[in-house]
């Protein structure tokens, strides 16, 4: 699926965008770990830490690990304190 | 009197440049209501209720301004240097309670009291000092006019550096309905405060005290310092240090709720010209922070040959709900408004909401072309110093969307982006629907810094376009939870590296105060904060039918998102589900 980052995990990330597979959203934050160091800090196994948050293609936000995912979704990795 | 207070509060009258009370200027307070209602914001509107401060003019010189501090200022926790300012708006005719960071808290405190307390109106422009010599009242008559940041380096010069020093602009001098009080360049923006102490005729505040608070437990106080300041460099504040709140300008632009042309659209196509992310490829950056702070969210670009200080707020108001995305003109206009002493949130409502009037023909400048348009940067500026003098089409722009929309009629105030006269911020109610609710019971109007209600809708526990009754709970939480904050006093920014927050809380003001505190009691502090507000604005007029928002978001669903559509029926019910739970 289509992962876009947003504000720090982009930065973090060093890439606004980029495609993985994964069937879980546990197992594409893993796969992110694995693939892109910067952002373990952010990672805690299958989960983001309580200051970030998954979206599921602009709709519903996300946080169980076991959401299943399929190829066509879009994922957006950002901030959960959206503090202004 | 317990630790980390002084027990007492000052009250000055500014009319014959002496204390009414004499030399029992230091008005004493109970334990009870110090513990009852912390500080900050809480002790503010508490004396306010006592100053009978609901049923007067806002701007008439009886009207108390409140300068209110806290336990923990002065004290090691990070980012408790800070102070509230609590008034009547003389925009909304409700309660304003308006916060700003730095030395200014610690040297208010160091004064020897827990708020100051100012009413009456000076014979001239003036000057308020107060330090170890006592309370005096100076001319200031060669600084009229003066920006905020002209006005507290002149104080310093004439004074002396170590005064640490709070002032308006030539906006506050002038009235207009939403100036601020200006300190080391932040302010206490909202509401208008600065047009209270303009109708005082103070131009500023200078301060320096000699007198510190004893701690508690200054042992406990010292290792939960540390701690905080730890996890203060850990990824709950990683946005603020490393973007800073500018962040958001992308994220709400790729979720459709960064408001737009005076909230016609949730999106902005040229929203990127205005992120830090590319503000960063064009300007050199560089950080600071308020005193006592380990954040440091304040990201300052350069322009010019000085520097601006970046936050989403002025961004977006000044920004995208102008439907300006050249930079430069985005930039100056956020540094005018700080130099003239402006709320760049309503100073770009009321400018954006005018924008879509002259669109309509309902308002006319005098001139052959209506220069007031959408996407101009130069009108943009041009209104901002309108605004700041009043001279022109700016003396009805300095009285707030909700008055201009009176004296515009076609019942334009069904797009006049206000809640009880004060402008929205820049979250678009209707993708942001438990926002939508805080907005709605603001006591002070629609506000993102006394109801936190974003966060519920940047989480999995709602739809945030589709909210349903589950939700209130959540908005009620966030919004006691900032009174708490304002109360203690301690920064937002760090409230995601709390664990259970209650529980901490209490270990903080425990280990300054010596109160045994507990995180229930703390709750209930809060809902009694969030009620003396209410208690405020029913004294001062308030009806059930204020807490909506305007026609334009329960009428018309936004052009790009369909989904993102919030009913009359569904925000009243939400509402009506508020003032059940609350009790009201």
């Amino acid at each position: 699926m289509h992962v876009e980052f947003l504000g720090v995990p982009r930065q973090r990330a060093g890439v606004s965008q980029l495609e993985i597979h994964a069937v879980t959203l546990g197992q594409l934050l893993g796969t992110l770990a694995t693939q892109i160091p910067p952002l373990r800090e952010f990672i805690a196994g299958d989960r983001l830490h309580s200051s970030f948050i998954a979206n599921l293609n602009g709709g519903l936000f996300i946080s169980d690990p076991s959401t299943p995912l399929v190829n066509e979704d879009r994922v957006l990795i950002l901030s959960a304190d959206a503090g202004g | 009197m317990p630790f980390g207070y002084h027990g007492c509060y000052l009250r000055i009258d500014v009319s014959n440049g002496t204390s009414r009370l004499g030399t029992s200027q230091y008005v004493p307070l109970s334990d009870t209501i110090l513990r009852q209602y912390l500080g900050g914001s809480g002790l503010g509107v508490k004396l306010l209720l006592d100053e009978g401060a609901a049923a007067m003019d806002p701007l008439a010189p009886e009207a108390p301004l409140v300068f209110a501090f806290s336990p923990l200022v002065g004290s090691p926790l990070t980012t408790s240097a800070k102070f509230a300012v609590v008034s009547k708006s003389p925009l909304t005719g409700r309660v304003n309670d308006s916060l700003a960071s730095s030395g200014f808290a610690i040297a208010g405190k160091r004064c020897g009291c827990d708020a100051i307390v100012v009413v009456g109106r000076a014979a001239e422009l003036s000057v308020l000092v107060i330090d170890e010599t006592g309370i005096r009242i100076e001319p200031a008559r060669e600084y009229r006019g003066a920006t905020c940041q002209e006005t507290e380096s002149g104080l310093k010069a004439r004074l002396g550096a170590t005064y640490r020093i709070a002032s308006i602009g030539p906006a506050g001098e002038n009235l207009v309905r939403y100036a601020t009080i200006s300190h080391d360049g932040r302010h206490a923006g909202r509401g208008g405060s600065g047009a209270v102490l303009g109708s005082k005729n103070i131009k500023a505040i200078a301060l320096r005290g000699t007198q510190r608070a004893e701690w508690a437990n200054p042992g406990e106080l010292t290792t939960i310092s540390k701690s905080l300041s730890k996890r203060s460099f850990g990824p709950a504040t990683a946005k603020y240090r490393e973007l800073g709140t500018a962040t958001n300008l992308l994220t709400f632009n790729r979720f459709g709720a960064l408001p737009t042309r005076n909230f016609q659209s949730g999106t902005f196509d040229e929203a990127a010209n205005l992120s830090p992310e590319q503000l960063s490829t064009t300007r050199s950056k560089t950080r600071e922070s308020c005193v006592s702070c380990t954040i440091g969210c304040e990201h300052i670009y350069s322009l010019g040959r000085g520097g601006v200080r970046v936050e989403y707020e002025s961004l977006f108001a000044l920004g995208s709900l102008c439907g300006v995305s050249d930079s430069e003109a985005v930039l100056r206009a956020s540094k005018r408004c700080d130099e003239l002493g402006l709320d760049t949130i309503s100073t770009g409502g009321t400018i954006a909401f005018a924008m879509e009037c002259v669109e309509r023909g309902w308002i006319h400048t005098n001139e052959d072309e209506p220069w007031l348009t959408f996407g101009s940067g130069d009108a943009l500026l041009r209104a901002i110093d309108l605004i700041g003098s009043r001279q022109g089409i700016g003396d009805l722009l300095a009285e707030g969307s909700r008055r201009v929309a009176n004296v515009v009629g076609h019942n334009s105030i069904a797009f006049a982006p206000q809640v009880k006269g004060l402008e929205i911020p820049g979250y678009e109610p209707r993708a942001l629907q438990t926002m939508a609710l805080g907005f709605a019971v603001g006591a002070r109007g629609a506000d993102h810094n006394r109801s936190g209600a974003y966060e519920v809708d940047f989480s999995d526990k709602v739809d945030r376009r589709n909210v349903t009754l589950d939700a209130v709970h959540h908005a009620i939480d966030t919004e006691d939870k900032a009174a708490l904050m304002d109360s203690m006093i301690i920064c937002k920014f760090l409230r995601g590296v709390f664990e259970d927050f209650h529980a901490e809380a209490a270990e903080m003001l425990r280990s300054v105060t010596g109160w045994d505190m507990s995180a229930d009691e703390l709750r209930e502090t809060a809902k009694r904060i969030v009620s003396a507000k209410r208690q405020f604005n029913l004294l001062a007029g308030w009806t059930p039918a204020e807490d909506t928002l305007p026609e334009r978001f329960l009428s018309t669903p936004l052009p790009n998102d369909p989904q993102a559509s919030l009913s009359r029926e569904r925000l009243d019910a939400l509402v009506a589900e508020y003032h059940r739970q609350r009790g009201w």
